[in-house]
């Protein structure tokens, strides 16, 4: 990324990073289409396939009709046929009336016919709130899909990153869903934080799953994030280094497969460990990687903490949705406490 | 801020302005728009036809495009700001 920063003169915002990612591997393989909702002529709500339809027409850009659990079904069964379908979920928050499809098709249906049939299906989810849509549409459920056997999970937090990870989904033989994050994707009424942005190669390059990225190196500890909170944890991080704390942020890119080895690599190095997630508290992805160092080398954790979405729906009102999900002042907050102890 | 749309001073090139214009003013009836993304900066070079800008004009997103293959000289209009139908965005300084 570094070195790339040098020669690549434009830079993208992660939208327009993902559809550069979704056209050429159009062009390139006839097999690929997007099927969702508004995603033709509207372009997708959160801009996920702008320009695509102009180029590629309606047999291969296709609006859907509001039903999750027929268009998700057809999309396994595309896929199973040999196809390799982007299907899209508007919101996150709709998976409930596809359980079925998502839970025991999609992610299934290769075990369930001993290998006979592969499923490279791609399902593009929009995920997160910090712009008042209240319980149904602010979710991010990463810990939903990432605990079910067989979903690969992705969760871009960079223009950079979102490409390379959507050239991989989109190669993948086995189904991947990729979860980007409506307050980065760089829409007009969405601002999007400074840092999604970045140079992006307009050739195509694949960023394997289970390769957590060091966003920033510190010393003193290691906040695991992903999303959204790569760059409130970068904040963070600015911040405390006023004071001398020297923070290292990890972004996962992938929950399927976790990479355990830079986290652990990381807090052995620090010692200390806060993991940050805008998904729900318990039962989830703050949980599980606190676990897995655990697992791994108990002896390398002395302090470890967590900065999540209390048990609680996503509330409507700006300032109580600003108080349950972390920014960065929860983050610098959690890290001051587990560094203190000397 | 001149009218004029290109400028020389001296330089290697000559500065073109990026304006907030286009088929697409036929369309609207609001006269202000703000910028949402430019896609360079300053002193980085861009191919002509490339969008180096996006802007919003009634809730509706528009691609503003390089007139010329240059570097981009001048940023006059950041994000989020705003600017009437017609202005210049920025400048390129041409090959």
């Amino acid at each position: 990324m570094s070195d790339a920063d040098d020669v690549i003169d434009r830079e993208l915002t992660m939208s327009r990073a993902m559809v550069e990612s979704i056209a050429h591997e159009m062009r390139e393989n006839e097999e690929v289409f997007y099927m969702g909702e508004d995603v033709a002529d509207y372009g997708g709500i959160f801009d996920s396939t702008q320009g695509l339809l102009e180029e590629f027409g309606r047999d291969r850009i296709m609006d859907v009709p509001i039903s999750e659990t027929a268009y998700l079904g057809a999309a396994v069964g595309a896929a199973q046929e040999g196809m390799r379908p982007i299907a899209e979920l508007m919101f996150v928050d709709f998976f409930g009336v596809a359980m079925d499809q998502i839970y025991n098709q999609l992610a299934k249906n290769t075990y369930m016919s001993g290998g006979n049939v592969n499923v490279p299906l791609v399902l593009t989810a929009a995920v997160g709130g910090t712009y008042n849509d209240a319980a149904q549409h602010s979710q991010t459920l990463y810990g939903t899909f990432a605990h079910i056997p067989g979903l690969k999970i992705v969760v871009p937090s960079t223009a950079y990153d979102a490409k390379g990870l959507m050239h991989n989904a989109i190669r993948d033989d086995d189904p991947v869903m990729y979860l980007f994050h409506k307050r980065l994707m760089g829409i007009g009424w969405m601002p999007a934080p400074d840092g999604p942005k970045t140079p992006v190669p307009e050739t195509d390059y694949t960023i394997p799953f289970g390769s957590a990225d060091v966003k920033r190196e510190g010393a003193d500890v290691t906040i695991v994030t992903l999303g959204l909170h790569v760059h409130r944890a970068l904040a963070a991080a600015e911040s405390l280094a006023e004071d001398g704390i020297d923070a290292e942020v990890v972004d996962l890119r992938t929950l399927v497969p976790l990479d355990t080895e830079t986290i652990v690599e990381s807090v052995r190095k620090t010692g200390r460990l806060v993991v940050v997630d805008e998904d729900y508290r318990s039962f989830g992805v703050t949980g599980e990687i606190i676990a897995s160092v655990a697992d791994r080398d108990l002896d390398a954790l002395d302090a470890v903490d967590r900065v999540a979405v209390p048990d609680v729906p996503i509330p409507y009102a700006r300032p109580m949705e600003n108080e349950v999900i972390p920014d960065a002042t929860d983050i610098e907050a959690s890290v001051r406490e587990v560094t203190s102890g000397e | 801020m001149t009218d004029r749309t290109r400028a020389t001073d001296g330089g290697s090139g000559m500065r073109v302005a990026v304006r907030a214009a286009g088929d697409w003013e036929d369309d609207v009836d609001e006269t202000e728009g703000i910028v949402v993304d430019w896609f360079a900066r300053e002193g980085r070079s861009v191919q002509a036809g490339d969008t180096v800008c996006e802007i919003q004009v009634e809730k509706v997103s528009v691609d503003i495009h390089a007139p010329v293959a240059g570097t981009l000289d001048e940023i006059v209009v950041d994000e989020d700001d705003a600017f009437e139908i017609g202005d210049t965005l920025g400048w390129l300084r041409s090959e």
